[in-house]
C-alpha cells in the first residue's frame, strides 16, 4: 500500500514568484501583487439588474397598510425598515429630473467610462429616494428633465445599465 | 416625514465620569517607509506615555491598562486581518482585552466611544485607545478606489470610484440652495493648510491664496485637488480613565462626553424628517426653512451629526455651542464637509453655515476657532487614527501645550523637518472647553466629542 504523505520524508522546493523590491533606500519595500476575483451576489435584488437589461426601471414599494411610511425605494431594497415587512416591486417612469451633479476629473482605478463625465443624482415622480447615474450627453443643470437609457445588448451586468439623456 | 421614536432620544447618561488624560501621534505622511504599521503604532502610544506630565512611569501604567480599543478603517489598506492582535502584543499588553472598531471616517471617534464605554462601565478605570492607517501600500488612485468601497459597491462605487465625486453633487446642491461660493470654501483649504504649517506633523502644509485653491485641478466638480485630504500613513493615541485614575495619573484631565448619529450609506437613500433641536434652538425654529427645504437633511447636511449633536450637548449640559466651545476640530475630508457641519452641531442656525466663515468666527483669534491643528485638509487623513488625533490636539489645546508638541524644536526633528521661522503660536486663550466631530462616509456615522478642563 503506498505511503499516506504525512507518513513520508519529504522534500520541499519554492514554487512562488520572487517579490521584486520597490524601493530600498530608507527601507526595504516590496512590490506585493494582488490579483482576485469575487463573486458577488444581487440577492433579491436581482429583478433590479435583471430590469435594466430589459428597458425597466424596477422600484420596491411598502404596501403594508399597518406601515407608518410605505416608501418607494430606488435603489430598491427587499425589507421595510420602517414596518420590517418584505416590499413589492413596481416599475417606476423611465424618467426624472436632475437633483443634483458632479463632473467627475479624476477617478479611481478601474473607472468603467471615460473621463471626464457628468454624474447626476436623479428625481422620480412617486420615489422617495433619489437615484445616483450619469448624463451619457449634454450638460446638467438642478431641475433639468432627463431619460433613461438602458443598455439591453451586450449589459454589463451592473448598475451601469442604465443611463441618463437630456429630455426637453 | 420620519419621526423619531421618544426612546431613541433618550440621552446617554455615564455610569462614572470618564477623563482624558494623556495623547500622542506619529508624524504624518504620505509615504512611510521607514516604519512598519506596529513600529508607527509604538511612536503614538510610547509619545502618549511619555510626554504627557503623566504623574506614573510609562511602564507603571503599562501595568494600569486594563482594555485597549483600536480604530482601523479598512483591512484593505493595511491588507492584514486581525490586525490589533499584532498591534496589542508589539505594545506587550497580552492578556488584556481588547477589541478593533471600523465605522468608516468615523472610526477614531467610534473607537473614542467605545473606550469611554468601558470606563463608564467600570469594565476598565484605565484605557488605551489607539488608531492607525497605513493608506502607503498602494498607489493614490487604487487607494481612491478601495476607499470608493465605502460608498454603496452595487448603486454608487462605479459611479466615480473616488469619494470625491459623492462629496461634489452635496457641495453643487448646496451651492444652489444657500449661495455658497467657490471662494468661501476656498477660503477653508486655504486656512487650514495655513494652520497646518504650524504642526510639525501635517502631511499637507501650505501658504495658499483662494486663487491658487481655486486653480488647482479638478477632481470633481466644483471640489480642487486642494479642497480635498490626501492619503496618510500614521497613528494616533490617547488614554482614558476613571476620575480616581485620572487625577492619580494627570494634574490636567480633562472631562469626555462623546455621543453618536448614523445615517443612510447612500446619501439618495435620506427621506424627508424633522429637525433634531439643539438646547439653543426653539421650536418652530426652522419652520420657514423647512417650507423651502423640505427634503432636510436632504444633500445639504447630515442627520447623523445632528443627531451626534443632539446627544452630547445634552450629555455635556451645553446650553449654547458657539458661546461655550472655545475651540472646534471638524472633519475637513473635504472643504464641503466642514460647512456641511457647521450647521449640524449649531456653530450656525441651519442656512447661515457661510457666516460661521464670513463672520471670522473660525479663525484664530475669532469666537470659536476651528481645526487649528490643520484639519485633515492639512495635516492628516489616516483614516483609523483621524478621530483620535483631533482629540489629542483638543487635549493638547486645553491643557495649554499647544505651544510644546508644535513648537518644540524636537518634533520638528522627528518629522525629518525644520521648524519654519514664521511659525506662530495658535494656543487659544485659556480654553475650557472643545469639541470634535469625527466623521465617516456621507455622513453614515459621526461622532460628536466634548472635552472639558477638570483642573
Ligand atoms: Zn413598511
Amino acid at each position: 500500500m503506498a505511503k499516506k504523505a504525512y507518513e513520508k520524508a519529504i522534500k520541499t522546493r519554492y514554487t512562488g514568484k520572487p517579490l521584486k523590491l520597490y524601493d530600498e533606500k530608507k527601507a526595504w519595500v516590496v512590490r506585493w501583487p494582488r490579483a482576485l476575483e469575487h463573486h458577488h451576489t444581487y440577492g433579491l435584488l436581482t429583478p433590479f439588474f435583471k430590469g435594466l437589461t430589459q428597458g425597466r426601471l424596477m422600484a420596491t414599494r411598502c404596501v403594508n397598510p399597518k406601515c407608518p411610511q410605505q416608501s418607494t425605494w430606488l435603489p430598491p431594497r427587499a425589507d421595510c425598515p420602517d414596518c420590517y415587512e418584505r416590499m413589492k416591486w413596481v416599475r417606476v417612469p423611465a424618467k426624472g429630473k436632475i437633483y443634483t451633479y458632479t463632473l467627475v476629473d479624476y477617478a479611481g482605478v478601474g473607472i468603467e467610462m471615460k473621463t471626464p463625465y457628468w454624474q447626476i443624482d436623479v428625481e422620480i415622480k412617486g420615489v422617495d429616494t433619489i437615484f445616483k447615474g450619469f448624463l451619457a450627453e449634454g450638460k446638467p443643470y438642478i431641475g433639468m428633465p432627463v431619460k433613461a437609457v438602458f443598455r439591453t445588448k451586450n449589459p454589463t451586468h451592473t448598475i451601469l445599465d442604465v443611463w441618463w439623456t437630456p429630455d426637453e | 416625514m420620519i419621526t423619531f421614536g421618544k426612546g431613541n432620544l433618550r440621552v446617554p447618561k455615564w455610569s462614572k465620569r470618564v477623563f482624558m488624560v494623556a495623547g500622542g501621534c506619529t508624524p504624518f505622511r504620505k509615504y512611510f517607509p521607514e516604519y512598519k504599521l506596529e513600529e508607527l503604532v509604538m511612536m503614538a502610544y510610547k509619545m502618549m506615555l511619555e510626554e504627557n506630565q503623566l504623574k506614573l512611569s510609562p511602564l507603571e501604567i503599562k501595568d494600569s491598562i486594563q482594555f485597549a480599543v483600536y480604530g482601523e478603517f479598512a483591512d484593505h489598506f493595511q491588507d492584514q486581518l486581525l490586525c490589533e492582535a499584532k498591534i496589542h502584543d508589539y505594545l506587550g499588553l497580552d492578556p488584556l482585552f481588547n477589541v478593533g472598531i471600523k465605522t468608516g471616517g468615523a472610526t477614531g471617534g467610534s473607537a473614542v466611544l467605545m473606550g469611554a464605554q468601558a470606563i463608564a462601565s467600570g469594565y476598565a478605570n484605565c484605557c488605551l485607545v489607539a488608531g492607525w492607517e497605513r493608506m502607503d501600500e498602494v498607489d493614490t488612485r487604487t487607494g481612491n478606489f478601495y476607499i470608493s468601497t465605502a460608498a454603496c459597491k452595487d448603486f454608487e462605487t462605479r459611479m466615480g470610484r473616488i469619494y470625491s465625486s459623492y462629496y461634489a453633487p452635496m457641495a453643487n446642491r448646496f451651492a444652489q440652495i444657500y449661495n455658497l461660493s467657490d471662494e468661501v470654501r476656498a477660503k477653508i483649504a486655504v486656512k487650514n493648510r495655513h494652520y497646518a504649517t504650524m504642526n510639525p506633523n501635517a502631511q499637507q502644509p501650505g501658504e495658499h491664496t483662494i486663487e491658487e485653491v481655486l486653480e488647482s485641478r479638478m477632481s470633481a466638480y466644483p471640489l480642487r485637488f486642494l479642497e480635498c485630504c490626501a492619503m496618510t500613513a500614521g497613528s494616533a493615541a490617547v488614554l482614558l480613565c476613571d476620575e480616581e485614575m485620572a487625577y492619580k495619573l494627570s494634574d490636567h484631565p480633562v472631562e469626555l462626553f462623546i455621543a453618536g448619529g448614523s445615517h443612510t450609506l447612500r446619501v439618495a437613500d435620506r427621506r424627508p424628517m424633522d429637525i433634531p433641536l439643539l438646547p439653543n434652538e426653539k421650536p418652530g425654529q426652522y419652520d420657514a426653512f423647512l417650507k423651502e427645504n423640505p427634503r432636510w437633511p436632504g444633500f445639504e447636511s447630515f442627520l447623523a451629526a445632528r443627531f451626534a449633536a443632539y446627544l452630547a450637548y445634552r450629555m455635556a449640559g451645553v446650553k449654547d455651542p458657539l458661546e461655550e466651545l472655545d475651540l472646534v476640530e471638524l472633519h475637513d475630508a473635504f472643504t464641503i464637509s466642514d460647512v456641511q457641519t457647521y450647521g449640524d452641531i449649531g456653530l450656525r442656525p441651519y442656512g447661515q453655515e457661510i457666516d460661521y466663515v464670513e463672520s471670522g468666527d473660525c479663525y484664530h483669534g475669532g469666537k470659536c476657532p476651528a481645526n487649528l491643528s490643520g484639519g485633515l485638509l492639512g495635516t492628516m487623513h489616516a483614516v483609523g487614527a483621524t478621530g483620535i488625533w483631533q482629540a489629542v490636539e483638543c487635549l493638547w489645546q486645553l491643557q495649554s501645550r499647544y505651544d510644546y508638541f508644535h513648537g518644540d524644536a524636537k518634533w520638528w526633528k522627528r518629522a525629518g523637518k525644520k521648524k519654519p521661522r514664521s511659525w506662530k503660536s495658535l494656543q487659544v486663550k485659556d480654553p475650557r472647553q472643545a469639541l470634535w466631530v469625527s466623521h465617516a462616509g456621507v455622513g453614515s456615522h459621526v461622532t460628536v466629542g466634548i472635552l472639558r478642563k477638570a483642573w
